[in-house]
């Protein structure tokens, strides 16, 4: 799993730390680095102009998931926890990850809004555990909303606010972390792609924690995200693959979901469900053929799942040639193109 | 089966806004609504399950972002989605009074109030109507808000500002199968008009009558609304006419 590990540093100069909005230019105009998959060679150009590497009959799937507040800080007695939701689990119970105490099945913590929460089991994967909170649904996500923060992670200095945490389409509210790689999108860049002739689909991912704190990393073969593929989107996905145009996922979340949601003849079909799939070197990709993403850390898995689009070898080139020409990493950073490109002759 | 159309009213607990929550609930939609005050939204809120209607009501302030992305993703989470946006919330400011004597803070609060939360609420309700390539955006405006009136102060102005911002979403929103539109309601007898025209001696229009407008606008796909601007009272006086 951690086999890419320590073949590369981020130095903290490329952690993205700051939205392009307040950096005063839009959020299309992070860099792109297009990395060819098939011969690994890169070119540079800005995220604006992804159009002209995509052709007409392409398909892009987007997750428009929406990212929840999902952090909210309470207390175990004096003691101060805060507590970070992964996963739903049912309309009052989350898996999540409890930072500031070690906390015991059985115990219960004070939330704002006359919220509580019991520890009522142990989560998928250690160190989540599952907690049932004292409301549900609608009155559960209303407290949410009151009191809850977005998740920011170390390299972040400013706490921004949660629309820095949206995708322009989001629409379907569930993620605790940014669907990231759909973060530079804008409906001007949409609607220019369109006009090329470009197809767009939409699924859900609902992105669970991808960093549990303390040199922690999510297990990918025991990590649970719930998704939904949209008939109108499964249509699309097998009919482009069909008249042999590129299906190219935005984001690993959707290439999770749609691989899926892979039957044994190939097709993509339409579904709602938990995927605890893999995805890893050497893994046949059956529906999609390139990916739009984010620099990614060494030690995530993510990297492992970038490893079944184009040789590792390659890849890691392509990486330092980012890290030497300045590129951002993280959900503020700039974006990377990876897809067959001599299909676009 | 189709679903029954999901409509979001800001403002809902008073005036032409309580009207027309009453008016839709009459017609089965799901309502999703919010106001500031939450004493007169949960009168509302009971009097609309009372009609056997759905509804999500959120106390809410649609000027305030984190207010407008809590009382949408409540909604999109319990309804699935918006088929219609009223976008009626505003404030007058201050009674009659002249530009000269108006108190900037006054000025400044008005405008901040009534155009941000147009802008707010149809910026996040639009995704999910842009995905689904179907939606109904209406805003409400003013007569104040294609000509000056004297004493009518910010308030008029601010649907200057609301009629623009109608009117560049319409031009931006062509072929998306989503309509952005606007409605004069005309003077109506509400305590906003009250607050505006303290000694009013013309006739004024009932809520609960305009409503009726807007239940048609609302509801009847045949009307192309995209980009319009509508007159609740010619549309009344054309009813009554064909009577």
């Amino acid at each position: 799993m951690m086999s890419t590990a320590s073949s590369f540093q981020v130095p903290k100069y490329l952690n993205a730390h700051t939205p392009a909005e307040y950096k005063g230019i839009q959020r299309d105009h992070v860099r792109l680095m297009t990395l060819d998959s098939v011969t690994g060679d890169c070119s540079h150009n800005y995220f604006n102009k992804l159009d002209s590497y995509l052709l007409e009959g392409d398909l892009l799937v987007l997750n428009n998931s929406r990212t929840i507040p999902a952090v909210l800080k309470g207390k175990r007695g004096k003691q101060t926890i805060e507590i970070r939701l992964s996963r739903k689990l049912t309309s009052n119970e989350w898996e999540a990850l409890i930072v500031g105490g070690v906390v015991t099945v059985g115990e219960k913590i004070d939330l704002p809004g006359g919220l509580a929460a019991t520890i009522t089991g142990i989560g998928a994967e250690s160190p989540l555990l599952v907690l049932s909170f004292s409301k549900n649904g609608l009155d559960l996500l209303e407290i949410l909303y009151q009191y809850g923060e977005p998740l920011h992670y170390e390299y972040i200095e400013t706490p921004w606010p949660i629309e820095m945490y949206q995708t322009v389409y989001a629409s379907v509210p569930g993620s605790v972390e940014m669907p990231s790689a759909g973060r530079a999108f804008t409906w001007r860049l949409l609607n220019k792609l369109k006009k090329k002739g470009v197809n767009i689909a939409y699924l859900q991912l609902h992105a669970g924690l991808s960093y549990y704190g303390n040199d922690r990393w999510p297990n990918p073969n025991k990590h649970l995200e719930e998704f939904c593929i949209p008939a109108e989107t499964a249509e699309l996905v097998n009919k482009t693959r069909k008249n042999n145009g590129r299906v190219i996922a935005v984001g690993t979340t959707v290439v999770r979901a749609l691989e899926t949601a892979v039957n044994v003849n190939g097709n993509v079909e339409p579904q709602k469900g938990i995927t605890s799939l893999y995805i890893q070197k050497g893994y046949p990709l059956k529906a999609v053929a390139g990916l739009i993403t984010g620099f990614h850390e060494p030690e995530a898995s993510h990297l492992d799942l970038l490893s079944a689009f184009i040789d590792k070898g390659l890849l890691m080139k392509a990486y330092k040639k980012a890290l030497a020409d300045g590129y951002l990493w993280h959900e503020f950073g700039d974006m990377n193109l990876i897809l067959p490109m001599g299909e676009r002759q | 089966m189709k679903k029954t159309p999901v409509v979001m009213i800001t403002g809902a607990s008073k005036g032409l806004g309580r009207a027309l929550t009453l008016a839709l609930a009459k017609v089965g939609v799901r309502l999703a609504i919010c106001a500031r005050g939450e004493m007169m939204l949960r009168k509302i809120e009971k009097e609309v399950l009372s009609l056997g209607a759905e509804v999500i009501a959120v106390q809410a302030d649609v000027a305030d972002i984190r207010d407008v992305n809590r009382f949408v993703s409540i909604v999109e989470e319990g309804f699935g989605g918006v088929d219609v946006l009223i976008n009626n919330a505003s404030i007058f400011g201050p009674g009659p009074a002249l530009l000269s004597d108006y108190p900037e803070h006054d000025f400044a609060e008005v405008l901040r109030v009534n155009v941000m939360n147009p802008f707010l609420v149809t910026k996040r309700v639009l995704p999910g109507m842009l995905i689904r390539k179907k939606g109904r955006i209406i805003n409400l405006t003013s007569e104040a808000g294609k000509t000056g009136f004297a004493e009518w102060g910010a308030y008029g102005i601010s649907k200057f500002a609301v009629e623009g911002l109608t009117q560049t979403w319409a031009d931006e929103l062509q072929d998306t199968g989503v309509s952005v539109s606007m409605v004069d309601p005309g003077e109506m007898n509400t305590e906003m008009h009250r607050v505006a025209v303290p000694e009013c001696d013309y006739e004024l229009e009932d809520p609960n009558e305009v409503a009726k407008v807007f239940v048609a606008l609302t509801l009847d796909e045949t009307i192309d609304l995209h980009g319009k601007r509508f007159e609740a009272q010619s549309f009344l006086q054309e009813k009554r006419d064909e009577r």
